[in-house]
């Protein structure tokens, strides 16, 4: 049964139109994740089915049950805010128990749920507290017990890690992970941040101006991107975007000698003389040792040591090319080196459209 | 500025001493005209310090003797207190819906400008339409009539007041509060009025000042003890044959006290309410 289901919705502001037709289907418990970056429509996307918007066009199902003209509090949806938007006049207990005292729920049995949800979130020593007393953290598992305690069909997220830092900030992801595999709830996740993203969903919908790039499993949107905007989007450092032509042999990347294996999955997409965008991930790239294999002459620009790799930025001809590699190559800035790769690391896009030309 | 020169600190200083006296100065001769002997205020040159304490204009404004200038002043006080009291609690009333309403929905903030572009006529404009709609509603003195004219003076003022006090307020509060199963009238009386609770006590409390010193139109609209208000009964001390300057310096000390007292009572709220950007403009 879909939990969730956006038929072809689309949102006008005046003259502007921020969402130009969206369509997802969500099986429950699944974690899908709208990424892009900010005026993608991905936040007007989510108020739309909390009911805080209204679309211009289309419609939402939750529970196979449409919710257009549907009170925000009768769609049994919970949402989490980026500012968290806890009631700052209340405690914490009275907080996540909102939801429930405004819904009537007995005193007690409200107690309990509150309860029961601040041990979940090891928040259960704050609730006499004012979410004022709270460190963000803290602040931000108050506001995602107020969604759990109501036990909602579609929890929604609004970029939550947004405002934390850093080293919270995954900590938090951990721990949105460890509660959406326990509770099996279907969640709608905005961000623009392609880690939570990738670490967090089961699928990821890359939006850009409105429409959707690509909805698919994060494993697909890293290895089979549809465009080059989801290319150049997920993955960091981003994936390098060559120039380059089809001819007889193969691949010819402009300003250099080599020509590249056409990989075969991109077989019969591209005829001879074809221009082409070609795009390899900077982790996929090795340092050449014997013959074998496709090479790329390149040389080596700046060397940049993080501490689990080593990134360095190298050029290719006359493009530019990242390359991320073991942290104890020996490499100096200066030096002429040659790169290799598995040709399946190859991917081709068409340069006007920017969709894969991939055939399989 | 951890580092400042000696030099630095003592203009600091200074500054804040002579803001102090400018505005200190016209208060302590206030206090002090009004427990001089009437000897010492006419007297050349000036007495500044008074030869002895002399409370008798106290005793005489605040007894209650019938037909006394006493009664009168003490009337007139219940009446300023009435006027001011009614004109701000209709004033929040009235902006406290209206500032959220223009708030929440800029699309309506034409009308708060409208009205506040009425707000900048001069009073005396508004003197013979306003007399003659009082008139013929027989509100002429009248503490009920004069509380009505001052509304249109407060409530403007109010809303814009608490129009920014609720801009402060974030929308995802209520919107949250919303998605929680919240009425409107839930989510005003639970969060958004108690949020604003210190901007709301920080324009009552200007509202109430407003009213309290308002003499134009007091002036005009009441004409015996059944209205006249404060500011207007001083005035009547200083408009006989002998003005007895420290009697009029006594009625001024109290009529300062109701709106200190208030203030004092509401200084933390007030405070707040100052600091978190409730007074714009």
């Amino acid at each position: 049964m879909s939990a969730l289901e956006i038929r072809n919705i689309h949102k006008r502001y005046g003259e502007v139109e921020t969402l130009k037709g969206i369509d997802i289907a969500l099986e429950s418990g699944e974690f899908l994740v709208l990424l892009g970056s900010s005026g993608c429509g991905k936040s007007t996307l989510l108020n739309i089915i909390a009911g805080l918007a209204e679309p211009s066009g289309g419609d939402i199902l939750i529970g196979e049950r449409s919710v257009l003209g549907v009170h925000p509090k009768d769609r049994d949806i919970a949402m989490v805010f980026q500012s968290y938007a806890l009631y700052p006049n209340l405690s914490v207990a009275r907080n996540i128990g909102f939801g429930l005292e405004m819904r009537r729920v007995p005193p007690t049995e409200r107690d309990k749920a509150v309860r029961d949800t601040a041990r979940l979130l090891q928040i259960e020593t704050l609730l006499d507290r004012k979410p004022s007393q709270l460190s963000g953290g803290q602040r931000q598992r108050v506001a995602i017990g107020r969604a759990l305690v109501r036990n909602p069909q579609v929890f929604l997220f609004d970029e939550p890690l947004s405002n934390l830092d850093a080293k919270l900030r995954m900590e938090m992801r951990t721990e949105l992970k460890r509660l959406h595999q326990m509770l099996k709830t279907t969640v709608v996740y905005v961000t623009h941040d392609q880690i939570e993203a990738m670490t967090l969903a089961t699928r990821i919908a890359v939006m850009r101006d409105g429409r959707i790039e690509q909805l698919a499993t994060p494993e697909e949107v890293y290895d089979r991107p549809a465009t080059l905007y989801v290319a150049g989007f997920v993955g960091s450092p981003p994936m390098n975007i060559l120039d380059a032509e089809v001819n007889a042999s193969g691949l010819k990347l402009d300003g250099c000698e080599e020509v590249l294996p056409l990989p075969a999955a991109f077989n019969g997409a591209a005829s001879a003389g074809r221009r082409v965008k070609v795009g390899i991930r900077p982790e996929a790239l090795r340092l050449a040792a014997g013959s074998g294999g496709p090479r790329l002459a390149a040389n080596i620009e700046v060397v940049e040591l993080t501490g689990p790799e080593l990134v360095t930025t190298a050029t290719v001809g006359s493009q530019r090319i990242t390359a991320c590699l073991p942290p104890r190559t020996a490499l100096r800035s200066g030096s002429a080196h040659a790169f290799t790769f598995d040709e399946t690391a190859l991917h081709l896009f068409d340069p006007e459209s920017g969709r894969s030309l991939r055939t399989e | 500025m951890e580092r400042q020169s000696p030099l630095f600190s003592v203009f600091i200083h200074a500054s804040a001493l002579l803001l102090a006296v400018v505005i200190l100065a016209p208060v302590a001769w206030l206090l002090i005209m009004s427990i001089s002997p009437a000897a010492d205020l006419s007297a050349k040159p000036l007495a500044w310090w008074p030869s002895d304490i002399d409370l008798s204009r106290y005793r005489t404004l605040l007894s209650a003797v019938e037909n006394s200038a006493g009664a009168a002043f003490i009337a007139s006080l219940l009446n300023s207190l009435k006027v001011a009291g009614m004109a701000t609690l209709a004033a929040v009333i009235v902006a406290v819906p209206a500032a959220w309403a223009v708030s929440r929905t800029p699309a309506v903030a034409w009308s708060l400008y409208a009205v506040i572009a009425t707000y900048m006529l001069p009073p005396v404009a508004l003197a013979v339409p306003l007399y003659m709609g009082l008139a013929y509603f027989g509100l002429l003195n009248s503490v009920f009539g004069l509380a009505l004219v001052y509304l249109t003076i407060l409530a403007p003022f109010t809303t814009w007041l608490l129009k920014s006090g609720f801009d402060s307020i974030p929308r995802e509060i209520e919107s949250a509060a919303m998605i929680d199963g919240a009425r409107l009238d839930q989510i005003l009386r639970i969060l958004t009025l108690p949020l604003a609770a210190p901007v709301m006590a920080t324009s009552a409390l200007f509202a109430f000042l407003l009213a309290w010193d308002e003499f134009f139109y007091a002036l005009l609209f009441t004409s015996d003890l059944r209205a006249k208000t404060l500011t207007v009964a001083i005035a009547d001390l200083a408009g006989g044959r002998v003005s007895d300057y420290g009697l009029i310096a006594t009625a001024g000390v109290l009529a300062a006290l109701p709106p200190v007292l208030i203030g004092l009572i509401m200084q933390r709220a007030l405070i707040s309410g100052l600091t978190s950007g409730g007074v714009k403009g």
